[in-house]
């Protein structure tokens, strides 16, 4: 059962992949339905996931010792749940949202593909597997980026990306072969028990490092995030489904999967903890001066994506993981709703060229709203009940700072997502305003009908959209604490300290930032004298936003100064020194030294057969000769 | 009689020297042809006088596969001769240097 989960979505790949032509317009349905009929495997097997040690289904042994299996337990049954479901819906929305596309049975492959690779990451029970699944996600996010092959910034985000996730799976190999030359084992159980045993702490933290290289590359943490907003060059579903709700949360699994190694180094929780936050916090700022929609919700990815690390970095497993679960949700419908934005303004990404959408596009406006009301945490919403759970694990776990950075990220997330949400449904439409300010006459770009199957995932993620976050609703006799009470590793790190300020405080400090946020998105955006001069006052903001955030801290100038240009000259000075002047000259000498040869013996070559015979007698006279002289003539 | 086995040799060394010196000297193929056929003959002699010094047998197999071999040469070489005699002006080893280098 567990490999029919697994291997479904590899069949429609393949099928997809071979019989694409001939599918035609099946391909989107059948893609969905395979996804489909995976989720729902995957909810059959829910009894079995949440009985103690899960469902274990062998596939076979390389080595003694080196046996592969899948394995449902609890916390892959919320990512396996999460990928087949999610992403089964997000498959829906792309047969409205890849209409017409010319690779629309490629586009399904690779989405059936990418399914299969995430589900190989999480179900695997074996290291080794993890690190197939990790290579193969990567590989099925550089299909999907560079999805439009023939516009050169997509493949050149492509092939960032996955140069950025090869520095991960590097990172996480050394962690894997730490672990095989210490433990002798691939099994995740075997892996556990040897904390303490054959793993010291030296070893854990070794490992944690090594682990931590591959997360930050995959979940786009500091100092590896510079690929996940280029990635937005894929379509807007691809978008949604890896680059939000599962691939880059892959290193919120790996934390949370390795979490008996986590909690025995207090160092490496440090670590992450710390990227963490500081991910949340540079991501929320740079979403404050983005005009691209996708963008702003890219790097608000990354900003929440580091809300999860810095909630299972501090030990808040259950609480980071949550944050992930609502996130999925919430942040797939605020990708969908935007693709039913762009898609019905014929590829306009810009929000400046937007605004006043809300009469236009009620729907979108809907779903939008629900969105941003849950990722800025109004109480309710799911995204109040995970990251009310993070923040407030921070400082339980003694981390004050952590704690301060949690909370102004929330206000400034506030900020920017109300910014997105004025600017592009409120005030008047401005697409058709040209840069001196005056209406464009001429030709109305051609906007698409919005396709009513679009909107049919987008109103069913709504629901756990709204309501996913009571699960979590009572405190620690909630539905979400109970469901992993007793998971290996998941037991709280105790603090030395006690918390300075009760839950209910700290979630009123919250909500007060967020309503400043709020207050000065509005008083920006969405107030009336903001709205009235929005097309010359939003352009002139442009102008003077401040460079360092506009160039995202300048790391990609940084990137390209420390590693691509040295990188660049040293081929440049191969490509004119050392190919011409040592590989080439080499084999020029070796020719040139045959011909040489080839010269001197030609002249032994004379043609006359009376020469030749005369060097044969000559020959026979020196061996003769030489016999005669060392053997002497015998009488 | 009982010839000295010493005098056999000699006579194969004379007999080999000439035929070195008819084939390196002489231009006519016909003439080096001869002069070859004196040098398997020399060799022959040689080793039928080893062999009978002795009295071992291998000489004298080896004698006749060296008449042998001689047969099946002069024919090959005669024909080369006979081909070459049609398709050159002058009936000289020197002129058929085709293969210089």
């Amino acid at each position: 059962m567990l490999a029919f989960i697994w291997l479904v979505p590899l069949f429609g790949a393949v099928l997809l992949w071979t019989l694409g032509p001939q599918l035609r317009s099946w391909a989107g349905p059948i893609g969905s339905a395979l996804i489909g009929a995976s989720f729902l495997a995957t909810c059959a097997l829910w009894n079995g996931a949440t009985a103690p040690g899960g469902v274990h289904e062998g596939l076979g042994s390389w080595l003694p010792g080196w046996s592969f299996g899948l394995q449902l337990d609890r916390l892959s049954l919320v990512w396996s749940l999460i990928i087949t479901g999610v992403g089964f819906l997000i498959h829906v929305y792309s047969i409205g949202y890849m209409d017409g596309d010319r690779a629309f049975a490629r586009f399904f492959a690779y989405m059936n593909f990418f399914v299969f690779a995430m589900l190989t990451l999480v179900l695997s029970d074996n290291v080794i597997g993890l690190l197939v699944g990790w290579g193969l996600v990567g590989l099925a996010s550089y299909f999907l980026i560079g999805f439009w092959f023939e516009r050169p910034t997509a493949v050149a985000a492509a092939r960032k990306a996955f140069v950025m996730n090869v520095i991960g799976d590097v990172g996480m190999m050394f962690a894997i072969f730490v672990i095989v030359a210490k433990v002798g084992a691939i099994g995740y159980a075997a892996v556990f028990a040897g904390v303490g045993r054959a793993l010291g702490p030296h070893d854990v933290f070794l490992i944690c490092v090594g682990l931590f290289i591959g997360c930050a590359a995959k979940s786009a943490q500091v100092p590896l995030q510079t690929w996940l907003p280029d990635a937005m060059e894929g379509p807007t579903p691809v978008s949604a489904l890896i680059h939000a709700a599962t691939m880059v949360t892959a290193g919120v699994y790996l934390i949370a999967r390795f979490a008996p190694l986590w909690s025995a180094s207090a160092d490496a929780r440090e670590m992450a903890g710390v990227i963490g936050g500081v991910t949340a916090i540079a991501g929320a700022i740079l979403g404050c001066v983005q005009w691209d929609i996708k963008r702003i919700l890219a790097y608000s990815t990354m900003s929440q994506i580091g809300y999860m690390i810095m909630g299972v970095g501090v030990g808040a497993y259950a609480g980071g993981v949550f944050h992930f679960l609502t996130h999925a949700f919430f942040k797939a419908q605020l990708f969908l709703g935007a693709g039913i934005v762009i898609h019905a303004l014929a590829d306009e990404q810009d929000v400046r060229r937007m605004g006043g959408l809300r009469t236009r596009m009620p729907f979108a406006f809907a779903a939008m709203l629900v969105g941003v009301l849950a990722i800025c945490g109004v109480p309710g919403f799911s995204g109040f009940f995970s990251k009310d759970a993070v923040i407030y694990g921070t400082l339980s776990a003694g981390h004050p700072l952590l704690y301060i950075v949690g909370v102004v990220t929330a206000g400034v997330t506030a900020y920017y997502m109300f910014r997105l949400l004025f600017v592009t449904f409120f005030g008047s439409y401005r697409g058709d305003i040209d840069a001196a300010g005056a209406h464009a006459e001429g030709e109305e770009p051609h906007h698409h009908a919005p396709a009513g199957l679009m909107n049919v995932p987008v109103a069913i993620l709504m629901v756990p959209t709204v309501l996913i976050g009571w699960l979590d609703a009572g405190g620690e006799n909630s539905p979400w604490q109970r469901f992993f009470r007793g998971f290996p590793g998941f037991e709280a790190v105790p603090s030395t300290t006690a918390p300075a300020i009760s839950e209910l405080a700290s979630t009123l400090i919250v909500l007060i930032v967020v309503a400043v946020g709020f207050g000065i998105a509005y008083a920006r955006y969405g107030s009336g004298p903001a709205l009235a001069g929005a097309v010359a006052r939003l352009r002139t903001e442009a102008e003077r936003a401040p460079r360092v955030l506009v160039h995202a801290y300048y790391a990609d100038a940084l990137y390209d100064a420390v590693f691509v240009r040295p990188a660049r000259a040293l081929g440049t000075w191969f490509d004119r020194v050392v190919d011409p002047h040592v590989i080439d000259a080499g084999v020029r000498e070796v020719a040139i030294s045959a011909q040489w040869l080839g010269h001197l013996f030609r002249s032994f070559q004379t043609g006359l057969v009376r020469a030749y015979a005369l060097s044969l007698v000559f020959g026979v006279a020196c061996f003769v000769a030489y016999y005669a002289l060392v053997f002497g003539v015998s009488r | 009689m009982n010839v000295a086995p010493d005098s056999y040799v000699t006579l194969s060394a004379v007999l080999f020297c000439i035929g070195v010196v008819g084939v390196i000297a002489r231009r006519n193929p016909l003439i080096m042809l001869m002069s070859i056929e004196l040098l398997f003959n020399a060799a022959n002699l040689a080793l039928v006088t080893y062999a009978r010094l002795w009295l071992n047998n291998a000489g004298h197999i080896f004698a006749f596969l060296v008449i042998t071999v001689a047969a099946a040469e002069a024919a090959i070489a005669l024909a080369i001769v006979a081909v070459a005699f049609r398709s050159l002006p002058h009936v000289d080893a020197d002129d058929a240097a085709l293969l210089k280098g």
